[in-house]
């Protein structure tokens, strides 16, 4: 039996951040369902209260996120409203760029948060499951961005013995190298042993067709496969409602709900280690437009799910929506920096005050309750 | 005159933006042609009878190709074993004097880029310059004759890191590295630090630009002063306290640059001509950008104490002068960059008495790198270091690349596998640098492995080499494994070598070329 591939009892953890590209509409994802602010803004598009799933007397659940109820019901789930950056000019690459970094600094704040912890033994300690590599996790020690983690392997393509020659090389080593070596080829066999066929556990589904469920869906089979997985990175796109909102957020935020639901279902006790952060560059203006829509606006939701977070309640300060608490031209304001969401999150998968110093520089952490 | 610049340029008329948007363009568009002339080949072919290493161990000639260089190319051994190692040390030590033209024309349309005034790179789109820059660095360190300075830029690049993903370090950058690192790499470190000090990427990138004293209560950013000794100069037990980080802020106060904006903020609207014409505030030229400059008003002109030296109130802009001479004659500092550089060439733990014989050489020769260095490789510990160190992914891409007399365009497909491996060329976003030690290296095997196929069975965009032809060339199996392995090959190796099923990606994944 192989030892988890990681060097110290907190790798065991895996951190998953899910980015909602586009600016996601955090008062439709969570309705402020007692505030008639939010109604007379928002004639054509609000959401009645009794569609909506109650959270906390205060605030009702998108009905397309229902899937999601049990695990805020078992204090699995925590929501975090009018949350986002400091980044004041709701373009969409300054405020995604801002938020990866976590500042106006070089390299990702997961990137620097893999750094500070040292080292990993595992080649398969940061992955992004897309074509590229998010600017999240630049600077990461050996990140890798793939669709399919297939990808880490020989290839189907190489040479029937070139690995098992190249073991037996290795095998002659003596000291770092091959350990190196050894802790390659166990990923890769447990990568190989992965089915990825295989039905989820627990009786979760993912959509076949849906690219964030089957992100979802492969990271659960990293983590099962104990590969030394530290971190992960999947994006949501397609939230950037300017036009007939309904029409296009409707299918994102069943994906949404239905696949961090499967995610959570799947994982089953090991969800206890596995921390989901789910975060947007923005909120969007609380007023509709003239086409159905919401423009880009400041303050949106955050969600944080398992590894211990204590959810069940809504956290973070809100304010209400009246005219006096929004910023100018009518958003619901940042009253919770993602910074404080992230950062206690951080601290459980490992991160000391002083490695907390190199993710968030030049920031004051008021790290919340979470 | 003042030139004028490309957006004065640009909005003389609609005429000219439609001519000047294709110059506006030309980075980009250098990219393309640089690609079709480096389609003609930038790799040397091979001539003549080449004579791989005959010895079963690294023997000194190998030894000194191993680390003064990216990895030798195949015909380097015979050479260097005809002129002799210290001929070879002292024409890696005068980079002027190796002919490098074939190299250099291929990457000068690149290059005339660095040469601007800085503020017309401030005029470039936002990600046109980075991309550059990583390209030219990675085609430099393969094909360029002048390795050992390559490799130097590569050490100082991590030694002063400045990541251009900050703020509009991602225009200044390609100005750090030509006018910082590669004017300074083999001369002064005194200047080298100096003119790091002022460089407008490194005011942006720690936050000098900011630091400001202009009211009672304002207090000073310590960010730079504090790296300025922890990572530059005296090191983190160096013997300097908070006080010293504090005086050294204060002394550095008032100088800063032209920034894009003050906000920090860094999306270019050059190319939105809606925007543009609606702020006819942002008509107004850029080329000024990157401009630094001491503002007196915001000085701190009382008297400071530095590492126990006293500097006297009201000197100014000489303040700077007195802080870099101080940290760069501390006895620390000699002790600090000797280890550096006997971690990049000795050994990740290098013995006590070769960083003792570096130190004092860098202090003898008041900062002197080529002595410094001269020093180095002619330690006992230095020569008898054969074969222990494991090369950095960029060392060992590159590496690969150079013994397979590769052709490559450099461009993303070989980047992609140094961003698996967490090296691609300026992307360390913390002021330390990319690590100099295995240890935070070996995660990135299955890379490894994967470009060696890659590179093997020619599956790497951009990049091809002949493989039967070099095998012939060298004559056989023996030779080519020697050539690739800077030694004759071990039993074992051999017998993998053929029955891997590809022989040429099993000895650029094997064990003996991680190593250098």
């Amino acid at each position: 039996m192989l030892a988890n591939l990681s060097a110290n009892p907190d790798d065991k953890r895996t951190l998953v951040v899910v980015f909602l590209r586009g600016g996601a509409d955090g008062l439709t994802l969570v309705v402020p369902t007692e505030d008639d602010h939010y109604y007379k803004a928002r004639p054509r598009l609000a959401l009645k209260k009794k569609d909506t799933i109650a959270l906390d007397g205060n605030f009702g659940l998108n009905p397309h996120l229902a899937p999601l109820e049990a695990a805020w019901k078992d204090g699995d789930l925590a929501i975090i409203h009018a949350a986002g950056c400091e980044d004041t000019t709701r373009s969409h690459f300054e405020a995604q760029d801002l938020m990866e970094h976590g500042g106006f600094v070089a390299g990702g704040w997961l990137g620097r948060f893999l750094r500070a912890r040292g080292p990993s033994r595992s080649p398969l300690s940061a992955v992004a499951l897309s074509p590229t590599m998010p600017e999240v996790l630049s600077g990461a020690p050996s990140a890798a961005a793939f669709q399919r983690i297939e990808e880490f392997s020989f290839g189907k393509k190489s040479a029937p013995n070139f690995p098992a020659e190249l073991r037996r090389l290795y095998e002659k080593e003596t000291g770092a190298l091959r350990v190196a070596a050894e802790n390659t080829f166990a990923a890769i066999g447990r990568i190989e042993a992965i089915d990825t066929k295989a039905a989820p556990e627990n009786g979760a589904t993912y959509e076949e067709k849906d690219s964030f469920h089957q992100g979802l869906r492969q990271v659960a089979q990293l983590i099962r496969a104990d590969v030394g997985l530290d971190a992960a990175s999947v994006d949501l796109n397609g939230w950037d409602t300017h036009f007939t909102q309904n029409l296009v957020i409707d299918d994102n935020i069943k994906s949404l709900g239905s696949g961090l639901a499967s995610f959570r279902r799947d994982m089953g006790a090991r969800m206890a280690t596995t921390t989901v952060v789910v975060m947007s560059e923005f909120g969007r203006r609380l007023g509709e437009n003239s086409s159905l829509g919401t423009d880009h606006g400041r303050g949106g939701v955050m969600f944080a799910m398992g590894g211990g977070v204590r959810g069940g309640k809504m956290l973070g300060t809100w304010s209400g929506l009246t005219r006096e608490m929004l910023e100018d031209p009518g958003d619901l304001p940042v009253w919770n920096n993602y910074r404080d969401i992230l950062a206690p999150i951080l601290t459980r998968h490992g991160a000391n005050a002083e490695a907390m110093g190199k993710i968030f520089p030049d920031y004051a952490l008021k790290p919340l309750e979470l | 005159m003042k030139p004028v610049s490309r957006r004065e340029f640009l909005l003389t008329g609609a005429a000219a933006f439609a001519f000047s948007a294709v110059i506006f363009r030309s980075a980009q568009g250098w990219l393309a042609d640089g690609q079709q002339y480096l389609g003609m080949g930038l790799a040397e072919p091979l001539n003549g009878k080449i004579t791989p290493p005959p010895n079963d161990e690294i023997d000194p000639i190998a030894h000194t190709l191993n680390r003064l260089t990216f990895g030798p190319t195949p015909g380097e051994y015979s050479r260097v074993a005809k002129m002799g190692v210290a001929a070879y040390i002292d024409e890696q030590l005068a980079p002027e004097s190796i002919e490098n033209g074939r190299c250099n024309r291929a990457l000068a349309r690149f290059c005339d880029l660095w040469g601007e005034p800085l503020g017309e790179h401030y005029e470039e789109d936002d990600d046109a310059l980075s991309p550059i820059l990583r390209r030219v660095t990675t085609l430099r360190a393969i094909y360029s004759k002048q390795q050992l300075f390559e490799v130097m830029c590569e050490f100082w690049s991590d030694h002063f890191n400045i990541d251009p993903g900050k703020g509009d370090c991602r225009w200044s950058k390609p100005s750090d590295d030509h006018n910082v690192v590669r004017k300074h790499a083999l001369g002064n470190f005194r200047d080298m630090l100096r003119a790091s000090a002022l460089s407008p990427a490194m005011l942006w990138y720690l936050d000098g630009h900011a630091n400001e004293k202009r009211k009672p209560e304002d207090k000073a950013n310590e960010n730079y002063a504090r790296e300025l000794m922890e990572l530059h100069t005296l090191g983190i037990h160096g013997g300097y306290s908070q006080q010293d980080v504090m005086e050294v802020a204060r002394c550095l106060t008032g100088w800063t640059l032209r920034s894009k904006k003050k906000t920090g903020a860094i999306k270019s609207e050059l190319f939105n001509l809606k925007k543009a014409l609606s702020q006819p505030a942002n008509w107004k030229p850029l080329n000024d950008r990157g401009e630094v400059y001491f503002q007196p008003q915001a000085h701190d002109g009382g008297a400071k104490t530095v590492l126990g030296q006293a500097i006297p109130a009201g000197l100014g802009e000489g303040d700077i002068e007195r802080v870099i001479d101080i940290v760069a004659t501390h006895p620390s500092t000699a002790r600090f960059l000797a280890t550096k550089l006997c971690k990049r060439f000795i050994a990740d733990e290098p013995a006590e008495s070769a960083v003792a014989a570096v130190a004092k050489k860098f202090t003898e020769s008041k900062g002197d790198i080529k002595a410094t260095l001269r020093t180095l490789f002619a330690t006992p510990e230095f020569l008898s270091s054969a074969g222990g160190k494991m090369k950095r992914p960029f060392h060992y891409i590159v590496s690969a690349l150079r013994v397979t007399n590769a052709q490559t365009d450099g461009d993303k497909p070989v980047l992609q596998f140094l961003e698996k491996m967490g090296q691609a060329p300026f992307r360390y976003p913390t002021p330390d640098g990319y690590p100099l030690e295995a240890t935070a290296w070996h995660a990135t095997l299955l890379w490894r492995w994967k470009f060696a196929l890659a590179l093997s069975n020619n599956q790497i965009g951009g990049t091809s080499i002949e493989r039967a032809k070099l095998q012939r060339q060298l004559g056989g199996d023996t030779a080519l494994m020697a050539t690739v392995l800077n030694r004759r090959a071990s039993a074992e190796e051999g017998d993998a070598f053929l029955k891997s099923g590809d022989g040429l990606a099993l000895l650029l994944a094997s064990p003996g070329f991680q190593r250098c």
